[in-house]
């Protein structure tokens, strides 16, 4: 009986070796599946955030979602702002595991340590940048150019302290800045 | 006189598409998608710098307002109102040293009933507060959730009982003039 299997077994595999057809219809189906998904799952939209790299952004329940504005990114080894370098934190040779200290340098600070000097200059040049394109742009209200609306996007790890939060917000309200967006990765529900 | 019929017709009978160049192209379209798509979906929380205008401490004169105001520490929350406007009411971390993020939520239903047109909501962390648990604390003053007791507030053009979707969602960092 398992021998007379084992023969018809093999005769049906020659069958299938000789004239072998690839049924290309199921395919074309789990293809079309995937591109559907695909689609309906396509984030487009007008901001240009990304994750930086070693950041890991908290979660949140919040649905708003962020648009375009001058952006700083805290990681744990600098501070960035609108991509470009302006400040090292202090890597003190305490650092226990992944635990980061977002120290600065004394000479960075100033305000009675409340204002980040190399940001505040950062944020200045941006802040007149965009002055100065808004007064170039043809978009006028009353006939005069459209007021710098001073959001700045922050993006930090979920593990920075408030304390550096706190600095950053400081300084940035001195440079002009009055509204924040914590950007943080959508929690689902 | 009749048309001959064309010789065409006779081939449709056994006609089949070749699926292999449909294939290349489904095949590059997910990849491009898959490339190009992000499937990490960023969303913001927006806070003020705290400021006043003369116009604002002229009608806080006249009448003394809720400012509420959420105070954390490390081992307890705390809600109160620097007029006076509430009681204070603190809340405890839980037995797993965590934030009761849940009763905080339930306090602040409580507040929103008796003062449902105000919006804003002052933080006062402490300073080594980590930024998730920041965050998950605005997340809990800022909405009201499906699950909550439906909360209506007068609109005061129509004079209909509206209800409310949001809790407190102006937030403003207190502390933040502040020398460290």
């Amino acid at each position: 009986m398992a021998s007379q299997r084992g023969i018809r077994s093999r005769r049906v595999r020659r069958k299938i070796g000789q004239g072998f057809e690839l049924q290309l219809t199921s395919m074309m189906d789990a293809f079309v599946i995937i591109v559907v998904f695909l689609l309906k799952s396509y984030n487009v939209s007008q901001h240009r955030f990304t994750s930086p790299q070693g950041v890991q952004l908290p979660f949140s329940t919040s649905t708003d979602i962020p648009t375009d504005s001058t952006q700083v990114i805290v990681t744990p080894e600098a501070l960035t702002v609108e991509n470009e370098r302006v400040l090292d934190f202090i890597q003190s040779p305490s650092l226990v595991g992944s635990e980061f200290h977002y120290n600065f340098k004394t000479t960075d600070l100033d305000d009675q340590g409340r204002r980040i000097i190399p940001l505040y200059d950062a944020l200045m040049k941006a802040r007149q940048t965009t002055e100065l394109l808004l007064s170039k742009s043809k978009v006028r209200k009353d006939g005069k150019p459209m007021p710098f609306e001073g959001v700045l996007a922050l993006q930090a790890d979920q593990k920075i302290e408030y304390q550096v939060l706190r600095k950053i917000m400081y300084t940035a309200g001195t440079a002009g800045f009055k509204v924040f967006r914590f950007l943080a990765a959508k929690q689902e529900h | 006189m009749l048309k001959r019929p064309s010789r065409k017709n006779s081939h449709t009978g056994s006609f089949e598409v070749n699926l292999v160049p449909i294939l290349d192209t489904m095949v590059t379209i997910i990849g491009f998608l898959l490339f190009t798509s992000s499937f990490l979906s960023i969303v913001s929380l927006e806070t003020l710098f705290p400021q006043a205008s003369p116009e604002d401490i002229q009608t806080k004169i006249q009448e003394k307002p809720l400012q509420l105001t959420l105070s954390i520490e490390e081992t307890e929350l705390k809600l109160w109102s620097p007029f006076q406007k509430i009681e204070s009411q603190v809340i405890p971390n839980t037995q797993e040293g965590k934030l009761d993020l849940k009763t905080l939520h339930e306090k602040l239903i409580e507040i929103k009933k008796n003062f449902p047109f105000e919006k804003a909501l002052v933080f006062i962390p402490h300073a080594r507060f980590p930024y998730d648990h920041l965050i998950g604390v605005m997340d809990a003053t800022r909405l009201i959730e499906s699950s909550d007791p439906p909360l209506y507030a007068k609109n005061t053009v129509t004079g209909n009982d509206e209800s409310l979707k949001e809790l407190f969602p102006v937030a403003v960092f207190g502390n933040l003039l502040e020398e460290p």
